[in-house]
């Protein structure tokens, strides 16, 4: 019993990353089905951090976004990214429209030990959610100012890591993207003591 | 129970038997076997049954041999003895028995009565459920009869029902029937209208080929039409010929007239030739006519000029009078204004010097030159005085910067004798704290001689001079203080004085000032705008960091290689490909029915005839229908019309005539006509459009009236009012 106590409001770094990762997966979702980059036949309804997210039935999204995410979560787990970008793009034109930026930025935690393996943090799970929740809101919202999208688009996730990062199979070195005449906003932030994560989006401003 | 009973009972009167008679018997068990079986007591029983056979057979035994011996006397005495106590336990058993039964029969007394209570409750009960058995009945019966009746009904209503069905059936056969005839006549319609369809199509292929014969025609035609305009044209060309020729010859007869006319006025000419030198002379003597006239006209014209000359110097002359004598008055004015001009000048000249115009013109030129002298030296004196003015100005300017500088140096003299003061009092105090040394340095020196004298001294002198050098001490410590006081005041004097000094460097350096002033606040803008530029770049850092501009240096960009839009370019270029080709493929199939665009059209062409054909097919159709019905109405019409003319004719003519085949054979029958058979038969001949009488049975007999009427008088109404008044005739005699 007592080292269940001890464990009990306990965030490992693995944690921390299990977290976040799921949060980019909704928050992915949300994003694909919010800005309309997929028919909204092809989403389905799901409670997560007490509301309704509609997460993609398409195979395909799904099979690449659990690869994405895995190898996400092993990095962030490493404190090795920097960033993820989920860049909306033009599929004809190839022009990048939107740019969602996740900013990770390391946190100490609680502190207590300087091992950067063996950090905890002690911040509830609860309040960890409903800060998502509130980001994830925003992102709903976001769909009021951000323009149209009225061509055929396509997205893909880019991870900005360390320089020093082995890239794995399947996995390719890639530039960094510009939007032209962008205009950025920032969403609200989250931090599961370990890490804190800023949600941006840039995006074309409308001529 | 009553059969328990009855057993025990018989086994009791056997038993008894046995007993009384003694007689070696077999015993039944019968019953007791049948009536003990289940009970508890058996196997005692049979014990007991078996001991009694033994005890009979020992007794038939002992009966059959006469007892010898006393031993078996004895052996029967007990044996006899045993038997009675037996008995007497059996008897004891039987009481016990009956008192069972007695008890027994109580119950069953009691239960009998509580039975029969039952029974008659149930009795009563029975008389209850039967008299309600009888109410049921009888409303059986009512529902039974309502249950015949309803069956009667029933059937009733199902021959009705049948009947209805038969009725329909029958019905339903006849539509059928009349659908069948319907169909057929459909059919037959139809098969017609295909039959008149197929007319109308061979017609049509037929009329397609006269078209193209007529087509063909039409050609030939036209380039007959060519041919014959061709050959209008040469005609006309040939009439024109004509006419040009006509007229040609018509202008040829002129021209013959004409020379003929030309012969008469050359004899004519001739004729007048002759009389030529007459003419001459009188010519001459005309043109002298003429000279003489022509000169006389020129002198009338000279005559003319000169009366006209004449009449405007005339005109003149008295335009000059006038002018004259305006001249004699304005004279007059002029001398009188010529006499005030003398009198001025008179006025203005020397009294000793001649009045004349020259005079006075010396005298104004004179005053001018004077004006003009007088004008250079204003104009000089100005330019002197502008001269003067500047000079002053640069004085005054000079006297101020002079008196500035002045004040300056009044300032710079103020410090200077502040300073001089300063000094004064410094080299004052030094002084003074010089002195004050000195007398320090005396007063030791005093002290010194003092001390060495006070040693020679004797001790009531020492106390004195001890007194009167701590007096000098104390003074000298007064003055000390006094000197530390004007040292504090010095000090703060002195603590004032750098910042005098300042100023005054500052004065002496204000150049060195200025210029690091301006150094100064140059720097200071810099700053400013160092400053400006740097808030400036940090927004702009923290713009990019928001827009996510990265460190391209310390992070690299991944992504999974089979990402969506990578997928989603493929399938573009994929699909912009396959475009391509389509669109390459359409512009060679554009081209290739461009170049059939002709055949096409004339496919076009014939789909759409086919449709336009089917159109009028369909309108063929209707009108055939719409003609069919007419045509229907029509023969009704006329039939009914036929009918009634033939009614009339029979009315007003007396015989009836009926076509008879196709032969253009007519029958004749009379309303008078003895009978049906009577009739007449003839025929129309076509080739000369009259009726030929045939030979009928009838007419044989009416030879006479035909060889008088139609042989004789040629007129078959004659003949036939004649035969209808025989007949007529005939059948009133017969009626009267």
């Amino acid at each position: 019993m007592s080292t269940a106590q001890s464990t009990k409001n306990c965030i490992t770094l693995r944690g921390s990353a299990q977290i976040i990762v799921e949060y980019l997966k909704y928050g992915i979702n949300s994003i694909l089905f919010q800005r309309g980059i997929y028919p909204p036949e092809t989403f389905e309804n799901t409670q997560q951090y007490g509301i309704t997210i509609l997460m993609s039935k398409d195979k395909k999204i799904e099979e690449f976004l659990a690869n994405v995410l895995q190898q996400t979560e092993e990095w962030l787990a490493k404190n090795m990214i920097e960033k993820i970008s989920m860049v909306i793009t033009n599929a004809h034109t190839k022009e990048v429209l939107e740019c969602w930026d996740f900013k990770m930025q390391a946190e100490l935690g609680d502190g207590e030990t300087t091992d950067s393996t063996k950090l905890t943090s002690s911040k509830e799970l609860k309040r960890i959610q409903s800060e998502i929740r509130d980001v994830m809101r925003q992102i709903s919202a976001t769909v009021s100012y951000l323009p149209l999208l009225d061509c055929i688009c396509t997205f893909d996730v880019m991870l900005y890591t360390l320089q020093n990062c082995e890239i794995p199979e399947k996995w390719d070195e890639t530039g960094a993207v510009f939007i032209q005449n962008a205009q950025a906003v920032q969403l609200r932030s989250f931090s599961t003591g370990l890490h804190k994560v800023d949600t941006v989006v840039n995006y074309k401003m409308a001529s | 129970m009553e059969n328990i009973k009855s057993n025990f009972d018989k086994i009791m009167e056997k038993f008894n038997d046995s007993l009384t008679h003694s007689a070696p018997k077999k015993l039944n068990f019968e019953y007791l076997n049948d009536s003990y079986n289940d009970s508890g007591t058996l196997p005692k029983k049979r014990r007991h049954d078996n001991s009694q056979l033994s005890c009979d057979n020992v007794s038939n035994a002992s009966i059959s041999s006469i007892p010898s011996s006393p031993w078996e006397t004895r052996r029967i005495k007990a044996d006899l003895i045993e038997a009675k106590s037996r008995i007497s336990k059996l008897k004891i058993e039987i009481e016990r028995q009956h008192k069972l039964r007695a008890e027994v029969e109580t119950l069953y007394e009691s239960k009998v009565s509580e039975l029969k209570k039952q029974c008659e409750f149930s009795s009563n009960k029975v008389q209850d459920v039967e008299k309600h058995l009888q109410v049921v009945r009888k409303r059986e019966q009512g529902a039974k009869q309502e249950l015949l009746r309803t069956q009667r009904e029933l059937t009733q209503q199902k021959h009705h029902y049948e009947e209805e069905l038969h009725k329909l059936q029958r019905a339903k056969l006849e539509i059928e029937d009349h659908s069948r005839q319907v169909q057929n006549s459909m059919e037959n319609e139809l098969s017609e209208y295909r039959r008149h369809t197929d007319k109308l199509e061979m017609e049509l292929e037929l009329v397609t080929d006269e078209m193209a014969n007529l087509k063909s025609l039409l050609n030939e035609y036209k380039a007959h039409t060519s041919s014959y305009e061709a050959l209008k044209i040469e005609h006309e060309k040939e009439q024109q010929e004509l006419e040009v020729a006509n007229s040609r010859i018509k202008e040829l007869e002129y021209q013959i007239a004409s020379y003929e006319d030309w012969k008469e006025i050359t004899k004519k000419s001739q004729t007048r030739l002759l009389s030529i030198p007459d003419m001459d002379k009188e010519l001459e003597r005309l043109r002298t006519n003429n000279k003489n006239l022509q000169e006389l006209l020129g002198n009338k014209l000279l005559l003319e000029e000169q009366v006209h000359d004449l009449k405007k110097r005339l005109a003149r002359e008295e335009g000059g009078r006038n002018e004259a004598v305006a001249l004699q008055v304005k004279l007059s004015h002029m001398e009188q204004e010529l006499k005030e001009w003398i009198k001025v000048a008179q006025d203005h000249c020397l009294p000793n010097m001649l009045v004349s115009p020259m005079a006075l013109r010396s005298r104004i030129e004179q005053l001018l030159q004077n004006d003009i002298i007088m004008i250079s030296e204003k104009r000089n004196t100005q330019s002197e005085t502008k001269s003067v003015k500047s000079e002053l100005l640069d004085y005054k300017q000079k006297c101020e910067i002079y008196v500035k500088n002045i004040e300056e140096l009044n300032v710079a003299l103020k410090k200077h004798k502040n300073f001089k003061d300063r000094i004064q009092r410094k080299l004052f105090f030094v002084s003074k704290e010089r002195d004050c040394y000195k007398q320090l340095l005396e007063n030791f020196e005093k002290d010194l001689t003092f001390s060495t004298a006070n040693n020679a001294a004797d001790g009531a002198a020492g106390d004195v001079q001890l007194r009167t050098r701590l007096d000098m001490l104390e003074k000298t410590l007064v003055g000390y203080k006094d000197m530390c006081s004007n040292l504090e005041k010095e000090l703060t004097n002195a603590k004032q004085l750098p910042v005098a000094d300042q100023t005054i460097e500052n004065v002496v350096s204000t150049e060195v000032y200025e210029h690091t002033k301006k150094e100064l606040d140059t720097m200071r803008l810099e700053n400013e705008r160092l400053r400006r530029r740097k808030e400036e770049l940090e927004l702009e850092l923290e713009h990019r960091c928001l827009k996510g501009d990265f460190n391209v240096g310390k992070f690299k960009v991944v992504h999974f290689a089979q990402n969506p839009a990578a997928e989603a370019y493929e399938n573009s270029n994929n699909l912009i490909e396959k475009l391509q080709a389509e669109i390459e493929r359409l512009k060679r199939r554009n081209k290739k029915l461009e170049e059939d665009n002709e055949v096409t059209q004339a496919r076009l062409n014939e789909t759409t005839n086919m449709t336009i054909n089917i159109k009028e097919m369909n309108q063929l159709r209707a009108e055939l229908d719409a003609t069919n019905s007419k045509m229907k109405k029509m023969k009704e019409c006329y039939k009914s019309a036929s009918m009634e003319f033939r009614e009339v004719c029979y009315l007003l003519f007396g015989y009836r005539i009926d076509r008879l085949g196709l032969n253009t054979n007519y029958k004749l029958s009379s309303m008078y006509a003895e009978s049906p058979d009577d009739y007449l038969n003839f025929r129309l001949n076509e080739s000369n459009h009259a009726l030929d009488m045939l030979e009928t049975p009838y007419s044989v007999t009416l030879k006479p009236l035909i060889e008088s009427q139609l042989v004789g008088n040629k007129s078959l109404p004659a003949f036939l009012s004649a035969l209808t008044l025989e007949l007529f005739q005939r059948s009133t005699v017969t009626m009267s």
